[in-house]
């Protein structure tokens, strides 16, 4: 049986509303899943909830979270008594999980970095957490950097955002995570850098690695992901193939995905 | 660095062994007295000339580091440990103990710092480490309360929930990404002030007297007091401690405000 993630009956609540309500969706080791959805509609949220990261209060209030990998299987959220879930307890649980099993690429990266730590040590860091091998230069030179020596001593401060993604991504791929997931990797990137990340992470599949895509881009679902979920305020849409995504079934599905395609530019 | 903290570090240097140089030196105060060579100026034989007991200003000089060094280190570590586990573990973890800290930063806030010290002396006497153990932990909740707003805004931000999705755990994350990383330059900034506060505690109680070193252990306190406004005297006698008080806190300052983050420019 091939490794997957699975998260199914996902409820996540502010105080006065409900921001996911069974959400669900499954991915399995060497897919890339797509994650779509206007903004707002909880795409963040959900990615969040895969890592047992705090959101709001009271948060996640149900949850099933199935990850299977080499035949081991984790239930992070079974049994975990009523909600809502303190975030120390989320911690214990989703120990030897982060990072090691589901990596995750913050939609923010140049937020997620460290502000004081210079690139180097930060993707050092990675490498001794993953317990992988290589120089923080190779893995730089993997996330789409040509001259690593030229980032290596550089603080978050002083990269631009897309060198911060791929900073961000280097990062991932150095820590060894079998399923990651990345939040809007390839948003406000010129098409070159764009397309190398991309490509980066299409091999990061092919080697066997899950990926959950979140993104506004249309035209890159199609040519990237198998499979596609859309959500909408909270609630999944529609699930499909990625190729039928230009034929979407739901009337209501369209209109979003068109409304969707108009805001990121007209990427259709 | 720049050139002010090059200089400070270059002097506290030079304190630092001087007082190494007295410590291990067999140089005694007493021993030394001898009015037939009272009040000489500058030479080989005495650099700093001697005092109007014949006694040689600049052994004198470095063996008054004693007065002040260890009770300074003692003042920075009776803050920094205490401050630094309280505001850190207040900062990241929250709750009681957060409450518990600025309850008691805020009553030690309401009483004057010197007079909290002074009192520390008149109940235990002239000692020295007990000044400098009274200032420490008079000026650790002043460091603690900068080390939990420090962390407790920091604990918020992108990058410590990044770390957390990374697998990095919350001692790890506090260690060396909010602590060692974010808080290294606040505890040096306030150890080198406290230092030399404790620096002028201590020359200050000395050169009035009553409290502090007394003759014939030499401060540079006392020694200031004892020469100053002596007629025909060697002017280094004064000259040479006062310079020494001025340099050292000087030099602690300029390399204080020299340990500035490196976050965004
Ligand atoms: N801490 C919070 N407290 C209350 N509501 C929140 C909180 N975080 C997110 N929300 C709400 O949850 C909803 C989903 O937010 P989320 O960040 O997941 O959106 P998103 O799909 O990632 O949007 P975008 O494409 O803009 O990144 C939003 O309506 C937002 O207002
Ligand atoms: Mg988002």
């Amino acid at each position: 049986m091939p490794d997957r993630l699975e998260m199914r009956r996902l409820e996540v609540r502010a105080r006065d509303r409900m921001l996911l309500d069974g959400v669900h969706m499954s991915v399995e080791a060497g897919e890339i899943l797509a994650l779509v959805g206007e903004s707002g509609s909880g795409k963040t949220l959900t990615a969040r909830s895969l890592l047992g990261l705090p959101g709001p209060r009271p948060g996640i209030v149900s949850a099933e979270l199935l990850i299977q990998v080499d035949g081991c299987c984790h239930r992070p959220y079974a049994g975990l008594g009523p909600a809502p879930w303190s975030s120390k307890l989320l911690d214990k649980r989703f120990k030897g999980i982060r990072g090691a099993v589901v990596g995750y690429l913050p939609q923010d990266a140049r937020g997620g970095l460290d502000p004081l730590w210079t690139v180097q040590r930060l993707v050092a860091e990675s490498i001794t957490l993953g317990g992988t091998s290589g120089e923080p230069a190779d893995w730089l030179r993997r996330a789409g950097f040509d001259h690593p020596a030229v980032v290596q001593p550089l603080y978050p401060h002083q990269l631009s955002g897309g060198m911060a993604q791929r900073v961000s991504l280097a990062m991932t791929m150095a820590r060894g995570s079998r399923f990651i997931v990345a939040d809007e990797p390839s948003t406000g990137l010129d098409p070159t850098v764009r397309n190398g990340i991309l490509a980066e992470i299409r091999k990061l599949a092919d080697d066997g690695v899950g990926v959950i895509l979140i993104t506004h881009d249309l035209r890159l679902v199609s040519r990237l992901a198998r499979r596609v979920v859309i959500l909408h305020q909270g609630k999944v849409l529609e699930e499909m193939a990625a190729r039928e995504l230009s034929s979407a079934t739901s009337t209501r599905a369209r209109e979003m995905l068109l409304a969707t395609a108009r805001i990121s530019g007209g990427s259709r | 660095m720049n050139a002010g903290a090059r200089f400070g570090a270059a002097v506290l240097a030079m304190v630092l062994a001087g007082w190494a140089l007295a410590s291990i030196s067999s140089y005694d105060v007493i021993a030394d007295v001898d009015p037939s060579r009272a009040s000489l100026g500058p030479s080989l034989d005495h650099w700093l000339g001697t005092d109007h007991l014949g006694r040689d200003v600049a052994w004198r000089l470095l063996k008054a580091s004693q007065a002040f060094m260890g009770p300074g280190l003692l003042a920075c570590t009776v803050s920094s440990l205490p401050g630094v586990a309280a505001g850190a573990l207040a900062g990241f973890f929250g709750g009681p103990i957060a409450y518990a800290l600025r309850y008691l930063a805020t009553v030690i806030a309401t009483l004057p710092r010197f007079v909290l010290v002074l009192l520390a002396i008149t109940i235990y006497g002239d000692n020295m480490w007990i000044l400098g153990a009274a200032a420490g932990l008079a000026y650790a909740p002043t460091l603690a309360e900068a080390v939990y707003n420090r962390i407790d805004s920091l604990k918020r931000d992108e990058f410590v929930l990044a770390a957390r999705a990374h697998g990095l755990g919350s001692w790890r994350i506090l260690w060396y990404h909010l602590l060692w990383i974010n808080c290294r330059y606040l505890v040096g900034r306030h150890a080198l002030y406290l230092f030399s506060y404790t620096l002028l505690l201590e020359t200050t109680l000395s050169y009035i007297g009553g409290f502090g070193v007394k003759e014939p252990t030499p401060s540079w306190g006392n020694m200031l007091a004892f020469e100053f406004g002596q007629r025909d005297g060697n002017p280094w006698g004064a000259w040479a401690p006062a310079l020494a008080i001025w340099l050292t806190i000087l030099a602690c300052n300029l390399l204080a405000n020299s340990l500035v983050e490196k976050r965004r420019a």
